[in-house]
C-alpha cells in the first residue's frame, strides 16, 4: 500500500508539473524591446524598465535601440525571419501592415487594467487609437501623437531684418519670399537658410500641401491615385523652385534643418518639427532654450488653399509580437501600461504626448511653451496616411520630389510619373 | 574461319592478359604518397565546403525558389506563382523603380568605376615596385591601403560630409578649377551623383588591387628584367614585354574580382540616397533588391531580382575567362 501511494505521488507531481501552466510570476519570461534611439526617453525608460524587473523578478528585458529611420527594416527583417522583437514601436504607417498580416497581437485588456476596448478608447482622446483598431480589436498604445510646426529662431529673424513676431511666415508663397531675404549665400553655396523641409517624411508634411490645393493621395472610394492634377503640379511646381535649380533655398541634400536648429549658430531660422524638439534644444543648447529666442508658429497654407489643413499627426504606438507564448504577451502589455502610466513624465521631460484625456487636460501639458500651437494644428490636421503600401506610397512622392528638385524633371512629368507608379500599386492590390 | 576466330580470340585473351599485367603494374599507384596527401587534402577542405555550402549554395537555392512565390516579407504564407516575378521585373515598372533602369546604373557604374581603377592600381602598382627602399614602398602601400579597413559605411559617411555642399570638396574644386561659390552639384545633379558614387569605390578599393598587382609583379623573375637589361630593353619596352604579358594571371584574376565588387556595389549608394541624393540615378541592382524585399517586403520579387543580378555576375565573369583563357599558359 505504501509502495501504491508513493507511486500514486510521484505520478501526481509530474502530472501538475508537465500541465501546469504555472504561475506568471515564477515562470522565466524574457521580453525583447526594441526602440528608437532618444536620449531623454533613454533615460526615462531605462527606470522604468529596471523599476519593472524588480517588480518581478522572474521578468528580463533586454532593450535594443536604433535610428528611427532603420527601425522598419530591422523589425521587418526580423519578422520575415520569424524573430521578431516581444515589444517595440514604429511610425503608424510602418506598424499597420503588421496589424493587417496578423503579425501582432491585440491588447490583453486586462494586463493593463482595462475591463474591455470601450473603456480604454474612453480614457484617450477621440479617434488616437482609430489607427490601430482592426476588426474590433485595438493592437497597439501609442508612446507618442505628435504634429510638427514651425519653430523659428527670432535671432536670425531679426539679423534679416524682420520682426518674427509679426513677418512670421502663414503661407508657403511667404515662406519662400521670408526664406530668400534671410538666406545668406557664397555664389550658389547656401551658408544661412531660412527654412527647410524634413525630406524623409511626405506622408507626413508634403501630402497636407497637396491637399491644402484640393488634391488627395486617393479618390474616396480608393480606386484612384494622385488625385488632381493640378494640386499636384503646382506642390511639385513649388517644390521645384524652392530647391538648387529654382530659387536655391534649400535641398535635401543639405544637413537637415531640426538638426541645425538646436545648435543656433545662424545657419537657420526655421524647422518643422514637434513638441518634443522643445526637449530637444533644452538638452542640447540650455541657452538657447532659456534665452527666449525661439518661437512656435502653426503649420502654413497656400495664398489659395482650398482646405485649411495643417501637418498630419502620426503615432508611435507600442506592439508585442503575436508569436510571443501566451504568458509573454501578457507580460509585455504589463510593461508597456507600466512605462505608459507615467504620461506626465514622459511629457516633462521628453515632451511626447500620449493622448490621454487626463494628460491632454492636465496643467503639465497647457503649461508648456507653445502646446496651444500644437492643439490648434491638431485640430486643423488628420492622421498619416497609413496602409499595407504606405511605406511605398512615401517612397513614390519622394522620388517625384527628388525629381523636381535635383534633376531639373518637368514637374507635370513627374506627376505622370507619379500617378502612374501609384496606381501600378493599388490595382496589384 | 573457325581457325581466324580462334586466332582472334587468342589475340583478344592476350591483350586481356597484358591489360590486367598492366593494371597490376599501375595498382600500387593507387596507393601513392601523392594520393593519400590528397585525400587528406579532401578531407581538410570539407570544413570549408560545408561552410560554402551552408553559407552560400543554400542561400542561392533558397532565393531562387522564394523567387518562384509570392511572399511577402511579413506574411505568414506565401504560394508558389511560377515565373510571375520574373515576368513582372522585366514588364513593369515596379512601383517606380524599373530593374531595367537598376541594369543600367549597376553597368554605368561598374564601366565606370573597375576599368579605370585596374588601370590606375596597375600604374600604382608598378611605381610602387620601382621604389629601391623597401619603407618607402611599405609608408605607400599602408597609405593606399587603409582605405580598404574603413568599413564601407563609414566611408561613405566621411564622403557625404566631403560632398555637402559646404565641404571640403566643392571648396577644392573651385581652388582647383578658379571659381568662386560654385555649387558642382556632387550629390544633386543625376551625372555628378554617379560620378561621386565611383569616385568613392575607387577611393576605398584602390589600394586592395594594388597590393594584389604588386604580388602579382613581386612573382616576376628580377633574372628576366636583368637579361633584358642586357639585351637593351628600356623600361617602357620592358614594360610592355615582359611585366604586361607576365602579369595577366593577376590582371585576369583582379579584373574578375575588380568587377564582381563593383556588380555588388551597396553602401555608398544607399548611404548617399539616405543622406538625401535622388535614388534613381545610383539605384543599383542591390539598392532595388534591397528596397523591393526589405522596405516593401516583396521578398519574392528581390529574390527574382538577386537571381538576375547573380545570372549577369556569372555570364560577365565566364565571358571575362573566355576571352582571357590564354592567361593560364603563362609561365616564367
Amino acid at each position: 500500500m505504501k509502495k501504491f501511494l508513493v507511486i500514486l505521488m510521484a505520478l501526481s507531481l509530474m502530472v501538475t508539473s508537465v500541465f501546469a501552466n504555472g504561475n506568471k510570476e515564477d515562470k522565466p519570461i524574457t521580453i525583447e524591446f526594441w526602440t528608437h534611439e532618444d536620449a531623454n526617453r533613454q533615460l526615462l525608460e531605462d527606470r522604468y524598465i529596471k523599476e519593472f524587473q524588480d517588480m518581478h523578478p522572474n521578468v528580463k528585458i533586454n532593450v535594443t535601440r536604433q535610428a528611427a529611420t532603420s527601425m522598419i527594416e530591422l523589425v521587418q527583417t526580423a519578422f520575415a525571419a520569424g524573430s521578431g522583437p516581444t515589444v517595440f514601436n514604429l511610425s503608424i504607417n510602418d506598424e499597420y501592415p503588421l496589424i493587417a498580416a496578423g503579425r501582432v497581437a491585440p491588447v490583453d485588456y486586462a494586463a493593463i487594467g482595462y475591463k474591455d476596448a470601450a473603456e480604454l478608447e474612453a480614457a484617450y482622446m477621440d479617434g488616437m487609437l482609430a489607427p490601430v483598431t482592426y476588426e474590433g480589436d485595438i493592437y497597439g498604445l501609442p508612446l507618442e501623437l505628435t504634429n510638427w510646426a514651425i519653430f523659428i529662431n527670432k535671432k536670425v529673424f531679426r539679423d534679416a531684418g524682420l520682426d518674427p513676431e509679426k513677418d512670421y511666415p502663414k503661407t508657403w508663397e511667404e515662406m519662400a519670399d521670408i526664406s530668400e531675404k534671410i538666406a545668406i549665400r557664397d555664389g550658389d553655396i547656401l551658408i544661412r537658410r531660412g527654412f527647410d523641409f524634413r525630406y524623409p517624411y511626405y506622408l507626413e508634411a508634403f501630402v497636407p500641401m497637396v491637399e491644402q490645393l484640393g488634391g488627395a493621395l486617393f479618390s474616396e472610394d480608393g480606386t484612384e491615385a494622385i488625385v488632381g492634377e493640378d494640386a499636384w503640379v503646382k506642390f511639385l511646381t513649388f517644390m521645384q523652385e524652392w530647391g538648387p535649380n529654382g530659387r536655391n533655398l534649400g535641398s535635401p541634400t543639405y544637413t537637415n534643418a531640426r538638426s541645425l536648429f538646436n545648435k543656433d549658430n545662424n545657419d537657420i531660422a526655421m524647422a518643422n518639427t514637434g513638441l518634443y524638439q522643445e526637449a530637444r534644444i533644452k538638452n542640447d543648447n540650455i541657452d538657447f532654450y532659456n534665452s527666449g529666442e525661439w518661437m512656435v508658429v502653426p503649420f502654413p497654407v497656400f495664398e489659395d488653399a482650398v482646405n485649411d489643413v495643417a501637418a498630419c499627426y502620426y503615432g508611435h504606438y507600442y506592439m508585442v509580437n503575436a508569436d510571443a507564448d501566451a504568458a509573454t504577451q501578457e507580460m509585455a502589455w504589463e510593461f508597456i501600461q507600466y512605462m505608459l502610466s507615467h504620461g506626465e513624465e514622459y511629457l516633462e521631460t521628453v515632451q511626447i504626448i500620449q493622448p490621454t484625456k487626463a494628460l491632454m487636460e492636465s496643467d503639465t501639458y497647457k503649461n508648456m511653451p507653445y502646446s496651444d500651437v500644437f492643439t490648434q494644428d491638431f485640430a486643423r490636421a488628420h492622421i498619416v496616411y497609413h496602409a499595407e503600401n504606405s511605406t511605398e506610397v512615401n517612397a513614390l512622392i519622394r522620388a517625384a520630389v527628388e525629381a523636381v528638385m535635383l534633376q531639373n524633371v518637368e514637374p507635370k512629368k513627374a506627376y505622370q510619373d507619379l500617378k502612374k507608379a501609384v496606381q501600378e500599386l493599388i490595382d496589384e492590390g | 574461319m573457325a581457325l581466324m576466330l580462334k586466332s582472334k580470340d587468342k589475340t583478344v585473351s592476350t591483350k586481356t592478359k597484358e591489360k590486367a599485367v598492366s593494371n597490376e603494374r599501375i595498382k600500387p599507384k593507387r596507393y601513392s604518397i601523392e594520393r593519400k596527401e590528397a585525400r587528406w587534402g579532401f578531407v581538410f577542405t570539407i570544413p570549408c565546403l560545408v561552410f560554402f555550402a551552408i553559407f552560400a549554395f543554400y542561400p542561392i537555392i533558397y532565393a531562387f525558389i522564394t523567387s518562384l512565390t509570392d511572399r511577402r516579407a511579413i506574411s505568414r504564407t506565401w504560394s508558389f506563382s511560377g515565373l510571375e516575378n520574373y515576368i513582372y521585373i522585366f514588364t513593369k515598372d515596379n512601383g517606380g523603380f524599373p530593374l531595367s533602369n537598376s541594369i543600367r546604373a549597376t553597368l554605368v557604374f561598374t564601366l565606370g568605376t573597375f576599368i579605370p581603377m585596374i588601370i590606375i592600381s596597375l600604374i600604382v602598382a608598378v611605381f610602387l615596385m620601382q621604389l629601391r627602399k623597401n619603407r618607402q614602398r611599405a609608408f605607400f602601400q599602408f597609405v593606399y591601403y587603409t582605405p580598404a579597413v574603413l568599413s564601407s559605411v563609414v566611408a561613405a559617411t566621411i564622403w557625404m560630409i566631403l560632398f555637402d555642399p559646404r565641404g571640403l570638396v566643392n571648396q577644392f574644386s573651385n581652388f582647383v578649377l578658379g571659381t568662386s561659390g560654385v555649387d558642382y552639384n556632387w550629390l544633386v545633379n543625376s551625372t555628378m551623383l554617379q560620378i561621386s558614387t565611383m569616385l568613392v569605390y575607387f577611393w576605398k578599393y584602390i589600394g586592395y588591387f594594388v597590393i594584389l598587382f604588386i604580388t602579382g609583379l613581386a612573382a616576376i623573375p628580377p633574372t628576366i628584367y636583368e637579361a633584358a637589361t642586357v639585351d637593351g630593353a628600356s623600361r617602357w619596352k620592358s614594360f610592355w614585354r615582359i611585366t604586361l604579358p607576365l602579369l595577366k594571371p593577376t590582371t585576369v584574376m583582379v579584373s574578375i574580382m575588380a568587377m564582381l565588387q563593383c556588380l555588388k556595389t551597396f553602401s555608398t549608394q544607399y548611404m548617399f540616397h539616405q543622406g538625401g541624393a535622388a535614388r534613381r540615378p545610383i539605384d543599383v541592382i542591390t539598392m532595388n533588391i534591397y528596397f523591393t524585399g526589405i522596405r516593401n517586403g516583396r521578398l519574392g520579387r528581390a529574390c527574382a531580382m538577386s537571381i538576375v543580378l547573380f545570372c549577369i555576375m556569372l555570364i560577365l565573369s565566364y565571358l571575362q575567362l573566355a576571352f582571357t583563357r590564354s592567361a593560364e599558359e603563362v609561365e616564367y
